[in-house]
């Protein structure tokens, strides 16, 4: 093949073309990435001065719009939402209003909606991104429409995410919960998240109660995956959903065979003040719902010193070292039952209880 | 015997040509296809989704940070230094010593108030016994594990085992993590559930001035040999990594910066003592996951950022490049299964082969074409133009990848500002083939008939502070 391609008459034409063509391109190269570096920073100074200024006009000057220019490229337009968005999430009230009227003042996001039905996914991703940041109510009608049309679902999880966060009462919990059972479930996080936006957008609404309802309406649904479920009742834990507090205990009663769901049930409960289920939770078959209860044992108002020292005996390693750490939080009757446990003759308990009792004292 | 030298000589000419067109289209390929991903990467990783993540303390997991250590006295304050100004919500250190004959352990009780602790250890993978485990009376999250001698590999497992978290990441001890880099590789294990590795980059700390275990500044540094250095792990990393990433065969996690779900490395025993175990490691998960029909995901992101010392002289360059090659010869060997088995899809017939057929075997293949060039004149065969001319296009061409990665770099990371040092990483694209890349093919030749060797070859450990001001001054 070398020996033909060598005696080729034009084989060594093509090999000088090449070299003059590597070696150019080789210097465009270099030019190129130093121009492209000099835009670049420039572009990157101009977009801090202008957020600067974007920011200062929303704080100081009652109709920012009258004084800013309008946004004119990808730069100047990332400067306005990137301003806009910090002062969303920062203030609430009048600055927030006026960096809302911004954004339809001076048509950002008529410029983001554009972008949002870009040929090329991460640019609709991101436009949906922005948008979401404004947390405008009547982008609620938009995001519903894309969502409609949208191919990716990168994209499509996104604009849930974007809807979750404009919610106003129970007929968006559902149709964002109807939007979430069209897509392939993501991650425990990602749901959480999106109930957890849910709770908080209907806590500023006043209609905190609504959720309750909603996860009443969902208990029985066999057509909701106990993972979305656990998800709701996980995001209740970290938005302090109080209202919702005899729902997740009917939760914690009605699913028994589901540890998942149990344990964001225990974890809810707890943090709402409501510490019954702490004891039942320690005789749990499965053992990460035995962990979760540990964790909370000296919360509880039941005496658990018996049942924490059989724990130091259980089978499991997670369950015998928290065990002990149970017990050294109970105080002097914990501290008197560890010091016995070290010294018996189960090893792995007599492990987990001097391990607890060093921690103990290295805290004191 | 004559004929059969001249024919040997021509046919391998042949395999040189086929070689020379295989990796360099694969590297344009790869970049490429990086760059498409940084294009993706620079639209998506929008600073608001990891300020949410730190904000809200419900969107984490915790981590287990897991540092080996042998003999590295000079670095391991400033390394746990490092670690300690982490912005992460929930994470434990755990430096292992393994065996240090040096003063790792006086140097850590006395940094920070050292007392021995009762941690039961569940014995989940294999390692070395353990003499002592440590927590730090100031840093309640700070845990040191003393144990015998047994290899990197072992320290990393005995780290599995006594660790707290479902996730851990394994840190070089001459390593220096960036404050967010944690929390940009674990945001991920949340992301997606099926994630079950991770790495980020590594970049080379000399020439950068560090304080307190924090990269303050970052600077080329000014001997050629270490500035090569950061052209190679630029290209190894923006347009190796991230296109393999895309391809879905990502075969390395850098064992200077991985993140791992515990879970999955219990299941595979840990980490197998090899001198290549970080790649021996990702090739068993891909392994596991495969046989055993378990969704999963590798994945390398280009922007958790984790500092490294390089070799600074020439001998310890050589000795890290021998040990690589052998590591990855002997992962390769182990995991032959993987070789050409449609079996596991692209892992291995593309992932896996390129490894076999251009980094395993390319050593050989181009030392055999420079021994032919002597042979074919010998005998008066050499056809001088065209071997001038291939020389010059192959040069070429390596030379605009070189740039094209400086361009992934410098289009999203932008780490050095300098004109001055871009320049600088340019022509470096240009002399790494003149000397540079001779001398370690020569190395990995020579590790290529001794991979059975398990000798580590210790680097020599300057403080990280020192390093940094000697290849900065």
């Amino acid at each position: 093949m070398l020996d033909q391609l060598t005696h080729s008459p034009h084989f060594y034409h093509y090999l000088y073309l090449a070299v003059a063509f590597l070696a150019a391109f080789n210097i465009l190269e270099v030019l190129f990435l130093l121009v492209h570096k000099t835009r670049m920073e420039r572009n990157e100074i101009r977009k801090e001065a202008l957020k600067r200024r974007v920011s200062t006009a929303i704080v100081t000057v009652t109709d920012p719009a009258e004084i800013l220019p309008e946004p004119s490229d990808y730069v100047e337009y990332a400067a306005y939402s990137e301003a806009i968005s910090s002062v969303l999430e920062s203030f609430e009230g009048e600055l927030a209003q006026r960096a809302s009227g911004l954004v339809r003042k001076l048509g950002i996001d008529s410029y983001y909606r554009s972008m949002a039905r870009d040929a090329v996914w991460y640019k609709r991703a991101s436009a949906i991104d922005t948008l979401s940041a404004f947390r405008l109510p009547h982008n609620r009608e938009f995001f519903l429409a894309v969502f409609r049309s949208e191919a990716s679902a990168d994209v499509r999880y996104r604009i849930v995410f974007g809807l979750s966060l404009l919610a106003r009462g129970s007929e968006d919990i559902v149709a964002i919960s109807k939007a979430l059972s069209s897509l392939p479930y993501l991650t425990a996080k990602y749901t959480e998240d999106i109930f957890f936006n849910i709770i908080t957008a209907l806590k500023l609404a006043g209609k905190e109660e609504d959720f309750g309802k909603f996860l009443t309406a969902i208990m029985n649904d066999a057509s909701i995956r106990p993972l979305i479920k656990r998800d709701c009742i996980a995001a209740c834990h970290a938005a302090a959903c109080e209202r919702a507090a005899t729902v997740v205990k009917r939760y914690f009663l009605t699913f028994k065979h589901e540890p998942e769901i149990l344990i964001a049930c225990v974890r809810s409960l707890v943090r709402m003040g409501n510490f019954d289920v702490i004891h039942e939770a320690l005789f749990h078959p499965d053992w990460r719902v035995r962990l979760t209860g540990l964790k909370y044992a000296h919360l509880s108002k039941d005496d658990l010193l018996k049942d924490l020292k059989r724990l130091l005996h259980d089978s499991n390693y997670h369950i015998r070292v928290n065990a002990g750490q149970a017990l050294a939080r109970l105080g002097a009757p914990g501290a008197q039952a560890l010091r016995e446990a070290a010294g018996a003759d189960d090893k792995f308990a007599a492990e987990a209880a001097a391990y607890a009792l060093t921690l103990a004292e290295a805290a004191r | 015997m004559n004929h059969h030298i001249i024919w040997a000589a021509f046919a391998i000419q042949h395999v040189i040509f086929g070689y020379f067109l295989l990796i360099n289209t694969t590297y344009t390929l790869l970049i490429l296809l990086a760059l498409k991903d940084i294009l993706k990467h620079s639209y998506l990783s929008t600073a608001r989704s990891t300020r949410r993540l730190l904000v809200a303390d419900s969107y984490y997991k915790p981590v287990s940070v897991v540092v080996p250590a042998y003999n590295e006295g000079p670095v391991i304050v400033q390394s746990v230094r490092s670690l300690l100004n982490l912005h992460y919500p929930e994470f434990e250190i755990l430096v292992i010593s393994d065996g240090s004959t040096d003063d790792t352990i006086e140097t850590l009780k006395k940094e920070f108030r050292l007392q021995e602790s009762k941690k039961p250890v569940r014995l989940q993978v294999p390692h070395a016994p353990i003499r002592a485990i440590y927590v730090s009376a100031d840093y309640e999250n700070l845990i040191v594990v003393d144990k015998e001698n047994g290899g990197k590999a072992d320290a990393i497992n005995a780290g599995i085992n006594v660790s707290s978290y479902p996730i851990f990441c394994s840190i070089d001890a001459d390593s220096l993590l960036e404050p967010d880099a944690l929390i940009k590789s674990s945001k991920l294990f949340i992301e997606d559930d099926e994630l079950i590795a991770t790495g980020g980059i590594v970049r080379i700390l000399n020439g950068c001035t560090v304080k307190d275990g924090s990269v303050l500044e970052i600077g080329m540094p000014h001997s050629t040999l270490e500035a090569i250095q950061v052209l190679e792990y630029t290209r190894a990393f923006l347009s190796g990594r991230t296109g393999w990433n895309i391809l879905k065969s990502l075969l390395i996690i850098s064992g200077a910066f991985g993140v791992f779900r515990k879970d999955m490395v219990v299941a595979i025993n840990g980490y197998r003592k090899t001198v290549g175990e970080d790649m021996d490691l990702v090739m068993r998960l891909h392994r596991h996951c495969k046989d055993n029909k378990i969704p999963y995901k590798i994945l390398f992101v280009p922007d958790p950022v984790c500092w490294t010392q390089a070799p600074f002289s020439l001998k310890m360059l050589l000795k890290q490049r021998n040990r690589w090659h052998r590591g990855l010869i002997d992962c390769l060997i182990t995991n032959r299964k993987l070789i050409l088995n449609p079996k596991y899809g692209a892992v291995s017939l593309l992932g896996t082969s390129y490894f076999v057929f251009v980094e395993a075997l390319g050593p050989v293949i181009e030392l055999m074409g420079y021994l032919s060039i002597p042979v074919l004149y010998f005998w008066g065969l050499l056809n001088t133009k065209f071997l001038l001319l291939l020389v010059v296009v192959a040069i070429l061409w390596g030379i605009s990848i070189n740039i094209a990665t400086i361009f992934l770099d410098t289009y999203n990371y932008r780490r050095y500002k300098k004109n001055s040092d871009i320049l600088r990483l340019c022509l470096l694209a240009v002399v790494e083939f003149f000397g540079y890349r001779q001398l370690t093919l020569l190395e990995r030749v020579k590790a290529t008939f001794s991979f059975r060797s398990t000798q580590w070859g210790a680097q020599k450990r300057q403080s990280i502070q020192a390093d940094a001001q000697k290849s900065g001054s």
